[in-house]
């Protein structure tokens, strides 16, 4: 039965759309993932180095034990957000004569491989080797390695547990979180020592291997508190846990009223944004790209200005972005429903391009503060800013009509939600490239200044064509509706 | 009203629809029967210019559907779920419909009030979105928005499907009185050779893409379907 689910699982996932992409797209993230993961690895083969770094005198086995402690809780509290609960889909097997606690423990050991688990263990692995081997012994390094196997896997019941339980009760992770850093703050005064505590837990567990039964007997412990509460709630409601649904009040705003259909159009752009799971993360999305600044600008070695540019295309640009590449795909649910109703196109992405044009307007607006930079950061954004607005959003939105892909916007298990990322901003690379091409000329000619200007000019001229522009887009778009629609269809 | 010519539509080479000729009449009411796969969606699809023929044209009030977009505002219709915007409350959806089509908000208030016996209480002020609705009260809010520009062309596919007995009954009733006293043309598809006997003056039995009966209904029509269906 187990390798029955494990098939099932496995071809879930392998035909799964997110990976119907092109082969060339799957290898760049493919690729991209292992240079992501090569670096943890090398974290954990050169930690001891930085460690030694930072404290010089200290033994480097006993220091990374000092902070394990709160790394775990950290790493709950990351888990809490990111994680997203195992979903198997119980409808298809509960009707079946197979036992529930085999279904359980399916859920429970899939939920145990999971890429949280799978990182620290890159860390830790090779510090085991590089350090503890050559410090102490091999046999004191297997303790230690399977010690953090155990806790690895104890946070990751742990916190299925909690996920299940307080997923409407954000605040109390909140509370959590603060409680982490009160005593993080609290240690680093030496009013409490619970990094000394950590130290000498993990340092005796290591030279005691008896003792290991300890975390294993809270492990097995975690893992039927897990079982049990699951088996008191076996059905189909409770097993895939929703927050709880309620009606927002989007429909009574009246300020759209006076716009006639285009305004109901607008509005129905926001219903989609805000009431998918998938598109919402945006929103969520969105600070950081305002925050870029903060963490190049201030970086002497960052003040070249095509890299500037690029900065300023990014900030003002990016919600557009991750708006204007979905926009239709977002839609793929109803897509059929948007062509065969009388609904005009051209106001279609009227309302489209208003919603990019607002969220470039207030990046806009939000990034002039980064003027405390020098005046220079100022110009590069605004120049930017009208690039994004004039050029860059027809250009997107023309683009969009390339959407083949359905996607299920109820959806965001964490393997779609990542992929999202990767892919996402590889296909909008040519983008920002763009705009740096644009002013590379002038730079070789010894006018930089200049290119900044021309970027700036383009947006202008093609805003002054907004009108042609739109046209183009809208017929692209009414010649590719058919394709778009039947890849849609298909799921 | 609308006439179709020549019209044939392949998925990789397989013909999958083929229609040489066929007229319905304004005001005719025009039933579509055929086992799975047989291209009553296919078919449907295509008036509805949702995908492209491979061959041959069809006619809207003696326009391509494929050239201008003029029918859409006297045709009504509803195929399936990808219809429906479903994060919208079915009042949002509703007015969203009316208003790309320059409705007022009175005229979907005036128009949803006689639908209260239809939507038997399922479906208005439930605080739910539509994807929240189960699938009898989904086909309930399609119909319904088809409806809602009082149009003189109807398509809809196998509306009777998922429907609870009473609506279903509800739904007959509608379409005939959408048919005499407003004399609307209308293409319907159903698996339910009862009802769509009843409904529909004129039966076309399609079978894996081509036209085999082509009935005036009359009292033996049941009979002749059935025993056509009889495996």
């Amino acid at each position: 039965m187990f390798k029955c689910f494990l098939s099932h699982q496995w071809k879930e996932m392998t035909r799964s759309n997110f990976w119907q992409k092109s082969l060339v797209i799957n290898f760049i993230i493919g690729f991209l993932l292992l240079i992501m993961l090569s670096y943890l690895v090398l974290l954990g083969l050169f930690i001891d180095e930085i460690l030694k770094d930072i404290y010089p005198d200290g033994d480097t086995f006993v220091i990374f034990n000092s902070v394990l402690l709160y790394y775990l809780g950290i790493d709950l509290f990351v888990r809490f957000f990111l994680y997203s609960l195992p979903v198997i889909n119980i409808e298809s097997y509960l009707h079946l004569p197979v036992k529930k606690s085999k279904i359980i423990n399916f859920i429970l050991l899939k939920s145990s491989l999971n890429i949280f688990n799978v990182l620290p263990l890159l860390v830790f692995i090779p510090f085991a080797f590089k350090v503890i081997v050559v410090d102490y012994s091999g046999n004191i390094a297997l303790s230690w390695i399977i010690v953090m196997l155990i806790l690895i896997l104890n946070n990751s019941f742990l916190l299925h547990y909690l996920k299940r339980r307080f997923i409407d009760k954000p605040a109390i992770i909140g509370i959590f979180a603060l409680i982490i850093v009160a005593t993080m703050v609290l240690d680093k005064f030496d009013i409490i020592a619970l990094s000394d505590l950590s130290s000498q837990i993990f340092v005796f567990l290591s030279n005691n291997p008896f003792y290991i039964i300890i975390p294993f007997l809270i492990l097995i412990l975690v893992y039927g508190i897990n079982y049990s509460y699951l088996k008191s709630r076996m059905t189909i409601e409770d097993i895939n846990v929703k927050k709880q649904k309620k009606i927002d009040s989007l429909s009574r705003i009246k300020y759209f009223d006076s716009f006639g259909d285009l305004g109901e159009m607008i509005l129905l752009e926001i219903k989609l944004i805000w009431r998918n799971k998938r598109s919402r993360s945006i929103i969520n999305m969105s600070p950081l790209f305002l925050l870029y600044g903060l963490l190049l600008y201030p970086n002497e070695d960052m003040q070249e200005l095509g890299f500037l540019i690029f900065v300023g295309i990014f900030m003002t640009g990016g919600i557009m972005f991750n708006y204007g590449q979905y926009m239709l795909s977002w839609e793929s649910n109803y897509f059929d429903g948007i062509i065969a109703n009388n609904i005009d196109f051209q106001k279609h992405f009227r309302a489209k391009y208003i919603m990019i044009i607002s969220t470039v307007v207030i990046s806009y607006i939000l990034t002039i503060p980064y003027v405390y930079f020098g005046t220079k950061v100022l110009i590069i954004n605004t120049a930017t800013f009208l690039f994004n607005l004039g050029f860059l959003s027809f250009l997107l939105m023309y683009f969009s009509s390339s959407s083949r892909k359905r996607m299920d916007m109820s959806k965001s298990s964490a393997f779609n939600y990542q992929g999202l990322g990767a892919s996402n901003w590889i296909m909008i690379l040519p983008f920002f490239l763009l705009p740096i091409l644009i002013w590379v000329p002038f730079n070789l000619l010894g006018i930089p200044h200049w290119g900044i200007g021309a970027i700036g000019f383009i947006g202008i001229v093609s805003l002054a064509f907004h009108k042609s522009l739109m046209k183009i887009v809208v017929k692209r778009f009414e010649q590719k509706k058919h394709l778009i629609a039947e890849g849609f269809r298909e799921s | 009203m609308i006439e179709v010519k020549n019209l044939a539509k392949a998925y990789n080479g397989t013909v999958v629809l083929n229609i040489p000729e066929l007229k319905i009449e304004k005001g005719e009411s025009f039933g579509l029967v055929g086992n799975n796969g047989a291209g009553k969606t296919t078919f449907f699809r295509l008036i509805l210019d949702l995908i492209k023929a491979n061959k041959g044209e069809i006619y809207s009030k003696g326009i391509d559907v494929k050239k201008t977009t003029d029918w859409k505002s006297y045709t009504g219709s509803y195929i399936d779920e990808g219809f429906l915007i479903d994060f919208l409350t079915p009042e949002e959806y509703f007015d969203f419909i009316a208003s790309v089509n320059n409705l007022s908000k009175g005229d979907v208030k005036k128009f949803l009030d006689q639908f209260g016996d239809f939507f038997n209480g399922e479906i208005l002020g439930k605080k739910k979105y539509i994807r929240e609705l189960s699938r009898g009260n989904k086909q309930k809010v399609g119909i319904a928005a088809s409806l809602i520009t009082d149009p003189e062309i109807l398509v809809l596919d196998e509306p009777f499907a998922s429907l609870d007995p009473s609506t279903q009954i509800r739904l007959k009733n509608l379409l005939k009185q959408l048919q005499q006293e407003k004399n609307v043309t209308m293409l319907i598809s159903s698996h339910d050779l009862n009802h769509v006997t009843e409904v529909c003056e004129r039966i076309v039995i399609l079978d894996k893409g081509n036209m085999i009966h082509n009935i005036k209904t009359s009292s033996d029509t049941l009979k002749e379907l059935e025993s056509y269906f009889a495996v």
